[in-house]
């Protein structure tokens, strides 16, 4: 098809074919084709630029704000840290007990027996569902990061169950 | 006293079904094939919620029945032109889907139905990922090309842009354009058949779209894993149904309806003030329009409009106007993929036909079982949501270049 007919009848084009035309000649057809589809295609790029830009420009108000709060939170603590120094010759003699770190590093520890409890509890129930004896033999950390894309077993899980359904 | 007697029983002969039915035998061939789409609903599950409702309409309008004033729905109401005096015989003499039906002649249920699709999406891999936009538009290239093989099928303008719209995999708007191009048009197709081709194939995109994929990607293609997509902030995702509704709107007016629907809806959702009305919308809103959808466009399912080789040259154009829009999503995926050396997973090319979830779930499925640890639902979804935007702004196009 001649480059200049085809130029012709896109520009005619912007006048609309007559629905009831029939048959199309070549360069409607194509006509057609390339102006619907660079239409689109331009629509939907125009659509693709604002949204980046949308999106940068609300990152960087984001961005201001969590500066501002860090800011803000800056200015703060220089005001608490006298207190805490304030407080500390008072602390200073009962110090001498036990510090409370251990107590800090307790909590995950029956944290973790409480999740064995837990999981105990539910292979107990299957035992009684299923019939059969289930024994846990071994309760130990799994390895993360290893072609499980950096998730946990329980991320993995709840993400299996949110998306299976699909 | 026999004579009246038997003139009674002359008069209810002729005015009975079985009359009707001797009088016009294929009206059981179409009750036939609508019990076989009632099953492959009920039984199989396709689509049930719409696929039953437009069976059962099917079954209602070729009940048979002699007298005009007797018939449920009136097949040759809707190839005359509109005018008051029609709208006025419509619904002085119409039956109850004749009535029914003027929402989809008028437009009208296929932008409700946008607005409830509206407060069901969320933009937000959309508006994470922009670029899924591009792959949106790809697959409209279904719809054109389509229309190019029509054309040369010679087809009228109206014909063609009726057929190659099915390619957009969106049912709505498949009926939006093929009542507006249709209307009055000296033609053998009408909304219903377009309805009814584009429904099946978008009940059909797990058989259709999954040979595709795996014939135009590699394994380690469908293998490819996707970061994770940032979460956008809810001032963006409430911006962004204003801005795409002004922007189309600027570029394609005659898409203002379809999108502005679509985007009322959505911002109705992300607002989060509107709660009641999201939950009419998406919910009594929508199960009522699209009851009254499947049920008239079902109606205009008569022998006459279906049992003909148009109907059959629809199928066929249809299915190839699928492949094609998920074909051209693959093919702009794997481009981009190639361009960001190796990051973009072309399965989520295919979502770009606005089936939406389906296609998003066929692309998720068919990277797990390539890889069962490779999630590609949410990145999916956004090519899928753009896809909705694609098929109606190519609507808008298509009404804007086909004089009806």
């Amino acid at each position: 098809m001649h480059p200049l007919l085809l130029a012709n009848h896109l520009i005619m084009l912007a006048g609309g074919i007559d629905g009831d035309k029939r048959p199309l000649d070549g360069s409607e057809i194509w006509g057609v084709t390339l102006v619907g589809l660079g239409v689109v295609i331009a629509a939907l790029a125009i659509l693709v630029i604002v949204i980046l830009l949308f999106g940068k420009i609300f990152d960087q108000i984001n961005k201001n704000q969590k500066a501002k709060e860090a800011a803000a939170a800056a200015k703060k603590k220089p005001k608490q840290a006298p207190a805490k120094k304030a407080a500390a010759p008072a602390q200073a003699k009962p110090a001498e007990k036990p510090s409370p770190a251990p107590a800090v590093q307790a909590v995950p520890a029956s944290d973790e027996d409480e999740v064995i409890a837990v999981i105990s509890a539910v292979v107990a129930m299957m035992s009684e569902q299923d019939g059969k004896n289930y024994r846990i033999k071994s309760v130990a950390k799994s390895q993360r990061n290893s072609g499980f894309s950096g998730r946990s077993a329980w991320a993995m899980d709840g993400r299996r169950q949110n998306v299976n359904p699909f | 006293m026999l004579q009246i007697l038997q003139d009674i029983l002359s008069g209810l002969w002729e005015t009975s079904g079985l009359a009707g039915l001797a009088a016009e035998p294929l009206k059981l061939l179409m009750m036939c094939i609508s019990f076989l789409f009632m099953y492959l609903a009920i039984v199989k599950g396709f689509e049930p919620l719409l696929l039953l409702p437009i069976s059962f309409g099917m079954f209602l309008s070729n009940l048979p029945a002699v007298l005009p004033e007797d018939m449920i729905f009136h097949a040759s109401y809707w190839n005359e032109p509109q005018s008051v005096e029609w709208l006025w015989k419509v619904l002085h003499d119409g039956g109850l889907l004749d009535k029914l039906y003027l929402g989809v002649k008028l437009q009208i249920y296929p932008c409700l139905i946008f607005l409830g699709i509206g407060t069901m999406t969320d933009f937000g891999p959309l508006i994470a990922n922009p670029k899924s936009f591009l792959l949106g538009a790809a697959a409209q290239g279904g719809i054109f090309f389509t229309f190019l093989a029509a054309g040369y099928m010679g087809m009228s303008a109206a014909e063609c842009g009726s057929i190659a719209i099915i390619g957009g995999a969106d049912g709505p708007t498949s009926i939006y354009v093929s009542s507006k191009l249709l209307d009055g048009a000296d033609s053998s197709l009408n909304t219903g058949t377009i309805a009814l081709a584009a429904y099946t194939y978008m009940a059909l995109v797990p058989v259709i779209q999954p040979p595709i994929m795996r014939l135009l990607t590699t394994e380690k293609e469908r293998k490819i894993k996707m970061p994770q997509l940032r979460t956008p902030s809810k001032t963006e995702k409430i911006v962004f149904p204003v801005v795409v509704t002004l922007i189309v709107a600027l570029l394609v007016p005659s898409a203002a309806s379809l999108v502005g629907m679509l985007m009322f809806g959505n911002i109705l959702k992300e607002s989060g003030v509107a709660g009641r009305l999201v939950d009419t919308a998406q919910n009594a809103l929508m199960n009522i329009v699209t009851i009254f959808l499947g049920v008239s466009v079902g109606a205009t399912c008569t022998a006459s409009n279906v049992a003909n080789f148009a109907f059959v040259k629809v199928l066929i154009l249809g299915v190839i106007a699928f492949s094609l829009g998920t074909a051209c999503g693959l093919g702009l995926a794997k481009i981009m993929n190639w361009l960001s050396g190796g990051k973009v997973n072309p399965l989520i090319g295919s979502a770009g036909v606005s089936a939406v979830p389906m296609a998003a779930r066929i692309s998720q499925q068919e990277g797990a079982k390539a890889d069962p640890t490779n999630f590609l639902l949410m990145h999916a979804m956004g090519p899928n949501v753009a896809g909705v935007i694609g098929s109606a702004v190519a609507a808008g196009v298509l009404l804007s270049v086909v004089n009806y």
